[in-house]
């Protein structure tokens, strides 16, 4: 009976040992688990925090990229940036391979243009560019200039570029419908060195240049000054409509430019232009000699003026000018102002839809035969004349070798592979009046081709 | 030619550019330069002004926006990005192009009533819902096992506004006492994990992230943050003591000149002004300065005693010098928390 009490004492007690213990055992249990999950969730912030010190890092480093120097290439041109985006440096590059066969003349294949482009902008301010050009086995420096743009409305450029003044002269060379430029262009300023202020807007309404140049012939250009004298040129062009809601009418301009200078020249060198046709033949000089009694020299006021306008719509493009240009001459004791003039009409006709305009055409399907895609065609159709003044026979020039009238009729077609890639098929007759023993000189028939790569 | 007849041609094409000109107004564009948080408080405003500038000048105008924090949008303009105009979150960096960029006059402050501030702001805690840590004021942020978020004062205008409310609470609360302040703010910063350049990418680690217990935001965006962005999961906590937050607005004049947006662009600031502006500013939870405006959005905004930059530290300038230079005060106490 005493064991069985004593085993009923020692199992109580057991039990209360037991039981005392419980309560220790669990409170250890919960503390532990709080600290787990204080610790998980410590874990987690600091996950978090690392992730996004990582994100920002990230951020960081592509705002430093972006901030970079960069190169690359923009459409055609390959393109350097400055880290601040305010200076830029582009190459380009034009070269046209040209086939020329006449009636009467040589037939000959020649490279017309090689010009390697540089251009860009310092501190965001200050474009620049230069082109040289190594076509027809020369090497001459075509344009150089630096313009200043601080006000978009009125940039001053100093330097060596086309004078603002006719209408075709001023479409880029690679850009032209036709491969040489019509009549009228033999009258207009080429390149010239000078000051000018102005403002290009080619989808504004605006645009104008008025500047002070050496002064240049009929169709010349010049890297220097012979006298004191300076050439005023200036034109506007405007675009009435181009924020009119209604196409028909957006692409239509019209403008008008003028120039004005005293030209001096020598037998040596007499500072008068002679005229040539599209196969750049000459069909009208005024008389060269040793002497001031044998040769024609400027001697005195000359003025152009050339209203000038154009018209796109859709794939149809027109475009005329007409120019007037005035030179007093003199040889020997005789003395004149010539009177010469001349205007032409381009048409052309995108035949695969493409916007015309009077830059350039991109194909709306780049050349892949593989595709489907031939690119884009345009044909082109154009008529100018160029008429000398009669005053100018016989005494300032021989009526026998020049000619006083010109007359030429074109046509033409374009193949555009794609915004870089061209060729150019045209025909071209030219008919004279005078300029020949005993009547007319013979008809210049033309077939002229190219191959063109701008970029 | 005869001369008359080249001047009849001259005349005719300026006529026909006259009339055009006259016929349509061309449409007209602004770049309006912001600190980082104010993206949703100038889409609404913008949309009005062009609505209002339509009516009255029948010309559309479009308004671009920039933002980023304030110091690194200043350093934009100068540097070139071209701004018709400038609303960053304080004075000194509107100085800082007047100085640095030349491109707007000294003065430009005066230009505009109440300092060129046509909405102020303050600067306050947001917490998580039920405020866990139980974050009462600001020696509570720098209580060991506090994680703080706030931007980078180098790069936001609203880090400096918090820095400084900071540092001005100290003060108050030690009679003075640089010292105690200063270590005071080293303790809070001890306790940042993470410093992201602008305000509103503070508001994206505390809210989207997940990180931190509590942000010192612009009043704005806390309110912002409980309102819209994470309703129902945040608490805005008003602290004893805040520092009154004036973010300026400014014509760049040389930019305008330039662009030929003078008229719209002063018209554009001045809408701030308007009851309108200032019903779009009250919406976006800025203190409008319109006192009937103010009236009517009083219950939106916390109570909070407000102190001055100019009452406590001499303005900007000095304070700039002192504590956000090179080598000043903040670039000794940094360092990157836990």
């Amino acid at each position: 009976m005493i064991f069985f009490r004593l085993g009923v004492l020692a199992v109580w007690v057991g039990s209360v040992l037991f039981a005392m213990t419980q309560p220790v055992f669990s409170e250890e249990a919960s503390t532990s688990q709080k600290t787990v999950e204080e610790k998980v969730d410590d874990l987690d912030q600091k996950l978090r925090i690392l992730e996004r010190r990582f994100e920002l890092q990230q951020e960081g480093a592509n705002e430093k990229a972006k901030a970079a120097p960069a190169a690359g290439t923009a459409g055609e041109a390959f393109l350097f940036t400055s880290a601040d985006g305010q200076s830029q440096l582009r190459f380009r590059g034009v070269i046209q391979a040209d086939a020329r066969f006449l009636h009467p003349g040589a037939d000959t294949f020649f490279l017309n243009r090689v010009r390697p482009i540089m251009e860009g902008v310092l501190y965001h301010y200050y474009a620049f560019t230069f082109i040289p050009d190594f076509g027809q086995g020369k090497t001459v420096i075509q344009d150089a200039y630096l313009d200043i743009r601080y006000y978009s409305d009125a940039n001053v450029l100093f330097g060596k570029t086309k004078a603002p003044f006719g209408l075709e002269r001023l479409q880029a060379d690679v850009d032209l419908r036709f491969v040489e430029r019509a009549l009228p262009t033999d009258l207009v300023p080429n390149r010239d060195i000078g000051v000018q202020i102005h403002r290009d807007a080619p989808n504004g309404i605006l645009t104008y240049a008025f500047g002070v140049f050496n002064g240049v012939p009929d169709g010349g250009s010049a890297d220097a000054d012979a006298d004191k004298n300076k050439d005023l040129v200036g034109r506007i062009f405007l675009q009435p409509f181009s924020r009119v809601h209604f196409e028909p009418i957006q692409r239509f301009g019209i403008g008008i430019a003028g120039s004005y200078g005293v030209e001096h020249g020598t037998p040596a060198a007499p500072n008068l232009p002679s005229y040539v046709t599209v196969g750049q033949q000459t069909f009208f000089q005024y008389r060269t000699g040793a002497t001031t009694a044998a040769a024609t020299v400027a001697d005195g006021a000359h003025a152009r003026i050339s209203p000038q306008a154009y018209y796109y719509w859709g794939p149809f493009g027109l475009l005329g000018e007409y120019v007037r240009s005035s030179q007093e001459v003199q040889i020997g004791t005789s003395t004149e102002r010539i009177k010469n003039s001349a205007w032409q009409a381009t048409a052309s006709f995108l035949l695969t839809g493409e916007k015309n305009s009077y830059g350039s055409v991109v194909p709306l399907r780049p050349f892949d035969p593989a595709s489907g895609r031939w690119g884009a065609f345009e044909v082109a159709a154009r008529y100018s004349v160029l008429n000398v003044d009669p005053d100018a026979f016989p005494t300032f020039a021989d009526p026998t070798k020049s000619a006083h009238e010109a007359k030429a009729w074109a046509g033409g077609v374009n193949w555009y592979l794609n915004r870089s890639v061209k060729f150019m098929f045209d025909h071209e007759q030219t008919a004279f009046k005078g300029g020949a023993v005993g009547g007319d000189r013979e008809r210049e028939k033309a077939f002229l081709g190219r191959a063109q790569i701008a970029f | 030619m005869p001369i008359q007849i080249l001047f009849f041609l001259f005349s005719s094409l300026w006529g026909i550019f006259g009339i055009s000109q006259t016929l349509h107004a061309a449409d007209v564009t602004l770049l309006n330069v912001s600190y980082d948080p104010t993206r949703e408080l100038y889409q609404d405003f913008n949309a009005a002004f062009a609505k209002k500038w339509k009516e009255k000048n029948g010309q559309n105008v479009k308004v671009n926006q920039s933002h980023g924090g304030s110091g690194k949008q200043a350093r934009a303009v100068i540097d070139g990005l071209e701004a018709d105009v400038v609303t960053l979150a304080l004075a000194y960096d509107i100085d800082a192009i007047s100085e640095k960029g030349g491109l707007l006059p000294k003065n430009w402050q005066s230009r505009l009533p109440n300092n060129s501030a046509p909405y102020t702001s303050t600067i306050v805690f947001l917490v998580r819902k039920g405020n866990p840590k139980g974050i009462k004021d600001w020696q509570d942020l720098a209580k060991p096992g506090i994680s703080v978020v706030t931007p980078n004062p180098k790069t936001s205008g609203g880090a400096r506004w918090n820095y400084l409310a900071a540092w001005g609470y100290a003060l108050k609360k030690n009679g003075g006492d640089e010292g105690k302040a200063k270590e005071f703010v080293a303790r809070l910063y001890k306790n940042v994990p993470v410093l992201d350049s602008g305000a509103r990418g503070a508001t994206t680690t505390f809210v989207e992230r997940g990180i931190g217990d509590v942000l010192i935001a612009w009043e704005n965006e806390a309110l912002l943050a409980i309102n819209e962005l994470g309703k129902g999961k945040f608490e805005v906590v008003a602290p004893s003591a805040s520092i009154l937050a004036e973010p300026p607005v400014a014509l760049v004049d040389k930019v305008v000149d330039r662009h030929k947006t003078h008229e719209v662009a002063q018209a554009y600031l001045e809408y701030l002004y308007s009851e309108e502006g200032q019903e779009i500013a009250a919406k976006h939870f800025y203190r409008p300065r319109l006192e009937s405006v103010a009236f009517k959005y009083a219950n939106q905004f916390p109570k909070v005693s407000l102190f001055t930059i100019d009452e406590l530290f001499g303005g900007w300038q000095k304070a700039q010098k002192t504590h956000f230079a090179d080598g000043g005060i903040f670039d000794q106490i940094y360092q990157p928390g836990r």
